[in-house]
Formats: structure tokens, C-alpha cells, sequence
């Protein structure tokens, strides 16, 4: 098992974010959490730049991502990720509480490796979200540390 | 019936170029250049005086007094005057000559006068002023045509003068008549068209006036036969002298008249009708007095075109009323057609209809005394056939359809307007039959028509009376037209219906379209704060456990209808969804499917007594996810439907047939009443009380809308406490 790279959660709703802390939470990861904000945070994580230019180097282990974002919306920062050869195998989960085809769509074009609708019903988005986490963060070998392109 | 009399014979004779003239006059056919001799009738020298020592003339100038009559009919050829008309004395006699041009040479015509002129030249017009008096404007057509045939006879001496109108078949019919009792009076008696064969009637039209003096005359031939001019028998159509057929001679003779008179009445251009003389002796009238009779006829002309006209307008504006009223009535209503319906009366009173349909869009409405439907439906189709273009009119519906022999009692006549372009979409009127006894001047049945005998005239002028069967009264000219106009604002309304119907549906996918927005935001901010309070009240009920059973209960109620509140959500996402998306459409193995959807609602049928029968199922096409939801929403309504039922049984079966794949799905749960059959497949539409059974009242809806889109059909029967079954056809590939 490759070292517990951080889980980056991208989420603007407060209580999202509280309540899907509170299922990763459940799901006793050990991985280490980083929390951003909007579209560009998550980017800066990405590309080591702002608020992120002296965070360790290496990419996440799965990036959490809300669809609607201020500043730069999810389907943007994703296109960015799969669009950019250093960081494209980072997997990407998509998550939202739109149920429009359209973005489902739009996600699975631009590479999105999963997308969630998030269910109503708490405890169904617990179980997602912990098998989003157990899978992404624990069983889904990574790519070896500095091979970047296929 | 008269078809029969108008034979090809008739109508082949060469009336124009009968070869000779009728001998009271004498004929010359001169060169226009040098008035040199042509052809001359056999007659010239015994009824003219020519030079002394000329017995063939080579020029005008050798008939006596030919030099003036030269000198005047020269100077007419250079001119563009009409006809030429003098009066020459010629040794003793005084002639009167008629000349008029023609392709083949100028025609002159010798005349000399009766031997009694019954009044002289000067005394005619002061009698034409005073008809012009008596004529009131009061006076209808009937009148004057009495005023016609009095005058007539008083201009003209003849023994008995007939006002002959046309029908629209060209049968003549005596609407006035005056006589000295010489002849037998033919007042409304009716003669079939026959008696006036087309060209007859052509030339009525060329030459108002006809005159045959004696109908025992023998022809004078003309000399030579054949015209120099052009090698061809001469064209004797302008002329007044022209012979007539030997049939219309024998035809005179069996009518006991010897002399005959016809004056044409044409009405814009049209044979109206004729101003007939007879009489039983042979008759003359100089060329003067018939001058003043046609003038007559062309007074008359004026007159009852006059009176036509007016009371055509007369009536024209009445209906016209009646078609602003009803298109007035059309506009207020939902649709022209609703319009019609609702207003009977003006409907049937555009054209004087005693019962009248509209056939358009695949359905018939009617108002007013119809045929059945089922002749409606087949009338439909013959009009298609006819390919009307605009409007459809008869009489006799039967002659041109047969299988209206049927219908009299409805459809005798009938008048039909196409109110659409691209479909065959008409509205017809119709009248009914009126039985009518005609008299016949003979039964026109009689003549036989042998094509190798000679033609020969009918002999029997006897009274002959007819019933009419199978007709209605004919449509009038300002019924028709007023049945074209209404097409045409027919026509606009359907057009405007279309292009409101076309910005409707601009609306309607305007109006899709904030839906849509509409419901992407609802998917996006409304699902949310139901997902936030279920979260954190599950948080809260986590963290909390020693909450006391009522704190429990609040909570747990905060729960449930947050989340019943996200479901609705989810549920009206969905349908929405459903109408918006595209199908996919594929091979379903519906067997298949509805065995993985019984395995995932197994949790909602967990613990109970539930006896499934299932069908091998054929395979159906279609969406597959949507026929999934389908079958997801049907099985789960069984299963939550037979809670009470133990055992519950639900059975699925399925059946293909040569259109369609059929799939049923029966429970013997709580049923429905049939009474709100309509409401279970409308939005929000609940049967049970929601504590009693849980959802939203989306999902058969749901189920409709998926079936409809797959341009299938779903059926629900139910009792109470009976059980329910949902049947639903998908189309075959």
C-alpha cells in the first residue's frame, strides 16, 4: 500500500462540508484532509501555487469535488486537472446535488473518475462518501510518485 | 334524359354553311377590291332588275341602279362601319339592301319589302318609348318578359310570341307568351335543349335576329358553290338570308308554323333566353321592322339584366349579413368547427341548406337533415376523388354520384366547398329533394336517334308532364358565390388557427425552457437544505443517545419529512427529466429486468408473505433504464399495495403480439375504486391517504410518461380491496 496521501475535499457549502467531514470522519481514514473552498484554492493545492505554494509536494489521493463553486466551478477545475499531463491521473469524484444528465454528461467527457448525486437521505451519503474514501484513498493503487504521464 | 335528344347528328350539321339561301332576298358575294362578282344565288335575276342585256352580272355596277349602290357600297368597304343597310329602288321596285364583310368577300343581301308592311317605319319607335314607359321599375323579370311578348307581337303581327328562357341545361322553358289564338298556347311549357342544338345556340349569339318568312321555301343555291376566295362553302353565319336546316324546316312544320321570328336575349355575354315569333301562315318582315325588334331585344336585354342583377345583389347582401353574423359567431368560438355547430341556423341559411356537414381533421360534424354518417364518410372520399378544387355544386347529387339515388330524402342536391389546400377537408350543404311535375313541349324522351337514318325533328308537340324525382331546388347564383366567399374566410381562419397553434407551441417550448432552468436550480439549491436538516438531524440523533423517546420521536419526524420532502424533489426531477430526455432505444430483455428490479426492492418486501408469479417475459424495445424505472414503480406500488394482504400475490406476465409486446402486472392489494381511474396517472394524484401508504403521487405519472414517450399505452383496472392490474403495450421495432 502506497504512504496516506491527503484527501482533497472541494466544497463552498459550509454544512456540506461539515456533514461530509462528518462522514469521512466516520469512516476513520487516516488520511489527511485538506479542505478547499473554491475552484482556484483547489487549483493553487494542485499547482503548489497562493495559499498552497509551500505545501509538501505530491498530488492527493482523490479529489472531492463539489460541482458548483465559486470563482472557478467544479467542471472547470476538473477539465484543468485532466487537462494538465502532470496531474491527469489524480482521481477525480464528482460530487453534486444536481441531477441534470447534462452535467453527467459534461463530467464524464472532461474524464471525471466517479460522480456521486448526493442522496437525501444521510445515511446513504455516508455510505458514499465512505466508499468513495475507502476506495479512492485506500484500495486504488496510485501511480508511482514522479511518473506523471502514461 | 334530354342527353339523349342532343345528338351527335345535330350537332354536326353544317348550319353556317348551309350552300344557299332562303329565297325571299337574293345574295351577292363581291370582291371588296373592285366589287367584282363572286358567287351570286340563283335567284338574282328574277327578283332583281339587272342592266338591260346582263343575265350573269360580272360587277355590282350591272345591276340596274347599280351605279349609286356601287358608288355607296364603295365608299362602306373603305370605311370601318358595321353593316350596311339602304334602301335602292331598282326600276319599280324599291330593294332593300344589308351588306356586311367577311373573309370570303362582301356579302350583299337583296330584300324587297312585303307587300304589306303592317306599320309604317316611323310609327315603331314612338310604340319602343312607350314599352319603355310601361316598364316600371317595380317590374320583375316575369313582367317584363309579359310587356316583351305583347310588344313583340304588336311590332311584329306574328301569330303568337313566346319569351323562352334557358336552364342552366340549356332546356328552353316559355315563361311569357302572347298570341291571337291562332296557334296553341306553349305558356310554361318546357322544350329540351335538344331543340336548340350548341351551334343553333352559337349563332343566336352572331346574329341576334332570325327570321324564316316561309318554312315550305326551297333554297336558292348560291353560284358558283364553292367561294373563289378561298375554295370553301361560304360562311353564311351573318347572314340574314342564310337557308336554315331542312330538321329546323320540318321541326316548323310540325308545329304548325309557317313563319318564324327568333330575337336573341343575351345577358353579359350569355343566352339568356329568346323572343320567339310564330306564326301558322308564311310571314315577311322588312328589314326596318326587324331592326326595331332587335333593338327590342336589346332594350329587354338591358332590362332583365338590370332586374338580375339587382335582385342577385339583393340577395347577395342578405347572405352576405348572414355570413358576417356567423363568421362573427366562428371567431368567439374555440374553433371553426365548435362555431358551425353552435350556429345551426346561419349555417344552413348561407346557402339556403336544409342540412349541412363539415368534414375535416378525420372527423364529421353535421347540423340540419344529413345522409347517415356512413354515406357522409363515403362522400368524403368521392369528393377526395373529385379533386374539388373550390366548389362542388348540383342539382341532382345523384347524376354525378350514385349512390346519392339513395339520399334524396337529404341529399338531392348538394354544394361543397375544399377548405383546405393540403387535406381533403370540405363542408358540404345539402337540400333535399323537391318533386316536381314539369310539362314538356312532348315528351323529349320520344325522337329516337338512329345515327344511319336522316335526322329527323320530333313531330309531337303534344304536353307531355314529367316528374322530376331525384333533384332539389337549384342553387342560386348568389348561394354559390356566397358558399366562396365563406370558403375563403374559412380557409383564413384555418390558417390563422395554424399560425396561433404555431406561436402557442413557440410559447410552450419558451415556457419549457424556464422549466428547465427552473428545475435545474431546484436540483441544485432545494435538494440541499433537505439533505443539510436529514444530515444533521442523523448527526444530532448519533451524538445524542440518551435523548428521552419524545426528543427522539421530534427528531425522527424532522428526519422523515425532510426527507420526504428531498424525495418529492428527486420524484419531480425525474419526470421532468423524463419528458426532456432522449430515448435510447434498444433490445430489452424485460425478463431480465424485472428479475434485478425484484431483487433490488427485496428490502421493501423483507419479512413478508409474497407469493410472485412470474411469466417468462418477451423481450420488449425500448429505453432500457426507463423501462426499468417503469418496472420499478409498478412493483414496488404492488408490493407497498399488498402490505395487508397475506399472502400477497403479485404476478407479471408478458405476451407478444404482431404490433406490440404486452406486459401485465397484478396484485391483490388494496385496488382502487374505477370511478378515479382517470386521476391515477396524474401528477400529484393519490388514491390512499399518506399514512396509510407512503409516496409522492409522481410515480405512475411517471410511468405514463414513459410509456407515451415510447408511443405505447398503460391501462390500470382495479376494485377496492380487489386488487389492481396495470397493463402496458410497448410498439414492436
Amino acid at each position: 500500500m502506497a504512504d496516506l496521501r491527503p484527501i482533497l475535499l472541494v466544497e463552498d457549502n459550509p454544512k456540506d462540508l461539515e456533514l461530509t467531514l462528518a462522514a469521512l470522519a466516520k469512516c476513520q481514514l487516516a488520511n489527511q484532509i485538506v479542505i478547499a473552498r473554491d475552484g482556484e484554492e483547489a487549483l493553487d493545492y494542485i499547482h503548489q501555487t497562493g495559499v498552497h505554494a509551500d505545501r509538501d509536494p505530491g498530488d492527493p489521493a482523490v479529489v472531492l469535488l463539489d460541482l458548483k463553486l465559486p470563482k472557478i466551478d467544479g467542471l472547470e477545475v476538473l477539465e484543468r486537472i485532466k487537462g494538465d499531463a502532470a496531474h491527469r491521473q489524480v482521481p477525480v469524484v464528482m460530487l453534486t446535488s444536481s441531477r441534470e444528465e447534462r452535467d453527467l454528461v459534461r463530467s464524464y467527457e472532461l474524464g471525471v473518475n466517479a460522480f456521486v448525486v448526493k442522496p437525501v437521505d444521510f445515511n446513504r451519503f455516508f455510505e458514499a462518501i465512505q466508499d468513495l474514501g475507502m476506495f479512492w484513498a485506500i484500495l486504488n493503487e496510485p501511480p508511482p510518485r514522479g511518473v506523471h504521464a502514461r | 334524359m334530354n342527353a339523349t335528344l342532343d345528338s351527335d347528328a345535330c350537332a354536326q350539321e353544317p348550319i353556317r354553311i348551309p350552300g344557299g339561301i332562303q329565297p325571299h332576298g337574293a345574295m351577292l358575294v363581291l370582291a371588296p377590291r373592285d366589287l367584282s362578282v363572286l358567287q351570286a344565288s340563283a335567284n338574282l335575276t328574277s327578283l332583281l332588275t339587272l342592266k338591260a342585256g346582263v343575265t350573269n352580272p360580272a360587277r355590282l355596277q350591272d345591276i340596274v341602279g347599280g351605279e349609286a349602290l356601287a358608288q355607296d357600297v364603295a365608299r362602306w368597304t373603305e370605311q370601318e362601319e358595321g353593316a350596311f343597310l339602304r334602301t335602292c329602288d331598282m326600276g319599280e321596285r324599291t330593294v332593300q339592301v344589308l351588306g356586311h364583310r367577311t373573309s370570303q368577300g362582301v356579302i350583299l343581301e337583296f330584300e324587297a319589302p312585303p307587300d304589306s308592311e303592317r306599320e309604317t317605319f316611323e310609327a315603331l319607335y314612338p310604340r319602343l318609348r312607350t314599352f319603355m314607359d310601361e316598364i316600371t321599375p317595380a317590374d320583375d323579370v316575369q313582367a317584363i318578359a309579359g310587356h316583351t311578348a305583347r310588344l313583340a307581337r304588336e311590332l311584329t303581327g306574328f301569330n303568337r310570341v313566346m319569351i323562352y328562357r334557358f336552364d342552366p341545361d340549356w332546356n328552353g322553358m316559355v315563361i311569357a307568351e302572347d298570341g291571337d289564338g291562332v296557334l296553341p298556347s306553349y305558356l310554361d311549357l318546357r322544350f329540351p335543349a335538344s331543340d336548340i342544338p350548341a351551334q343553333a345556340r352559337e349563332l343566336y349569339h352572331l346574329n341576334r335576329l332570325r327570321l324564316i318568312p316561309d318554312a315550305n321555301y326551297v333554297p336558292a343555291a348560291l353560284e358558283p358553290a364553292i367561294s373563289p376566295a378561298d375554295g370553301k362553302p361560304l360562311d353564311l353565319s351573318l347572314a340574314a338570308l342564310r337557308s336554315v336546316s331542312p330538321i329546323h324546316l320540318q321541326y316548323m312544320r310540325n308545329m304548325g308554323t309557317l313563319a318564324s321570328m327568333s330575337i336573341s336575349i343575351l345577358i353579359d355575354g350569355r343566352l339568356w333566353g329568346l323572343i320567339s315569333c310564330h306564326n301558322a301562315e308564311p310571314k315577311r318582315l322588312n328589314a326596318q321592322a326587324r331592326a326595331v325588334c332587335d333593338f327590342l331585344g336589346q332594350i329587354v336585354s338591358l332590362q332583365i339584366g338590370a332586374r338580375e342583377r339587382a335582385a342577385h345583389a339583393a340577395e347577395r347582401i342578405e347572405l352576405k349579413k348572414v355570413e358576417a353574423g356567423l363568421l362573427a359567431e366562428l371567431a368567439r368560438a374555440e374553433n371553426y368547427k365548435a362555431g358551425l355547430l353552435e350556429n345551426p341556423a346561419a349555417w344552413l341559411g348561407l346557402t339556403g341548406a336544409s342540412g349541412a356537414a363539415v368534414i375535416a381533421d378525420g372527423e364529421i360534424l353535421v347540423a340540419g337533415d344529413t345522409p347517415p354518417m356512413e354515406h357522409l364518410v363515403r362522400l368524403a372520399a368521392w369528393l377526395k376523388r373529385l379533386k374539388v378544387d373550390e366548389v362542388f355544386v348540383t342539382d341532382m347529387l345523384s347524376q354525378h354520384w350514385p349512390d346519392a339515388e339513395l339520399l334524396s330524402e337529404t341529399a338531392a342536391g348538394a354544394l361543397a366547398i375544399s377548405i383546405s389546400r393540403i387535406h381533403p377537408s370540405y363542408i358540404v350543404w345539402f337540400r333535399q329533394e323537391v318533386v316536381r311535375t314539369v310539362a314538356w313541349g312532348g315528351d323529349p324522351r320520344k325522337t329516337p336517334v338512329d345515327p344511319h337514318q336522316p335526322l329527323s325533328p320530333r313531330a309531337s308537340f303534344e304536353t307531355w308532364k314529367e316528374k322530376v324525382r331525384l333533384r332539389s331546388a337549384p342553387w342560386r347564383e348568389s348561394e354559390i358565390e356566397t358558399a366562396r366567399d365563406f370558403r375563403h374566410a374559412i380557409v383564413n381562419f384555418v390558417l390563422k388557427n395554424a399560425e396561433e397553434k404555431a406561436e402557442l407551441t413557440e410559447a410552450l417550448q419558451r415556457t419549457n425552457k424556464e422549466l428547465e432552468s427552473f428545475s435545474y436550480s431546484v436540483s441544485h439549491d432545494l435538494r440541499a437544505p433537505f439533505r443539510h436538516i436529514v444530515g444533521y438531524a442523523e448527526l444530532l440523533s448519533d451524538r445524542e443517545q440518551s435523548l428521552d423517546d419524545k426528543s427522539r420521536h421530534y427528531l425522527d419526524s424532522i428526519k422523515d419529512a425532510a426527507l420526504s420532502a428531498g424525495r418529492l424533489v428527486d420524484d419531480l426531477l425525474n419526470f421532468s427529466q423524463m419528458g426532456r430526455a432522449s430515448l435510447t432505444m434498444t433490445r430489452v430483455d424485460m425478463d431480465k429486468l424485472v428479475r434485478e428490479v425484484r431483487m433490488s426492492l427485496e428490502p421493501d418486501a423483507a419479512g413478508r408473505d409474497i407469493q410472485w408469479e412470474i411469466d417468462r417475459l418477451p423481450p420488449a424495445w425500448g429505453d432500457g433504464p426507463m423501462l426499468r424505472q417503469v418496472l420499478v414503480n409498478l412493483i414496488d406500488n404492488a408490493i407497498k399495495y399488498t402490505r395487508d394482504a397475506t399472502p400477497a400475490k403479485i404476478g407479471i406476465t408478458g405476451e407478444e403480439r404482431s404490433r406490440d409486446t404486452l406486459y401485465r402486472i397484478s396484485d391483490n392489494g388494496v385496488g382502487f375504486d374505477m370511478a378515479y381511474v382517470g386521476k391515477l396517472f396524474g401528477v400529484f394524484q393519490r388514491l390512499h391517504r399518506v399514512e396509510d401508504f407512503e409516496g409522492t403521487g409522481i410515480g405512475l405519472a411517471l410511468t405514463k410518461r414513459v410509456i407515451d414517450r415510447h408511443g405505447g399505452e398503460i391501462l390500470a383496472e382495479g376494485t377496492p380491496n380487489g386488487g389492481a392490474t396495470f397493463t402496458f403495450v410497448l410498439p414492436k421495432r
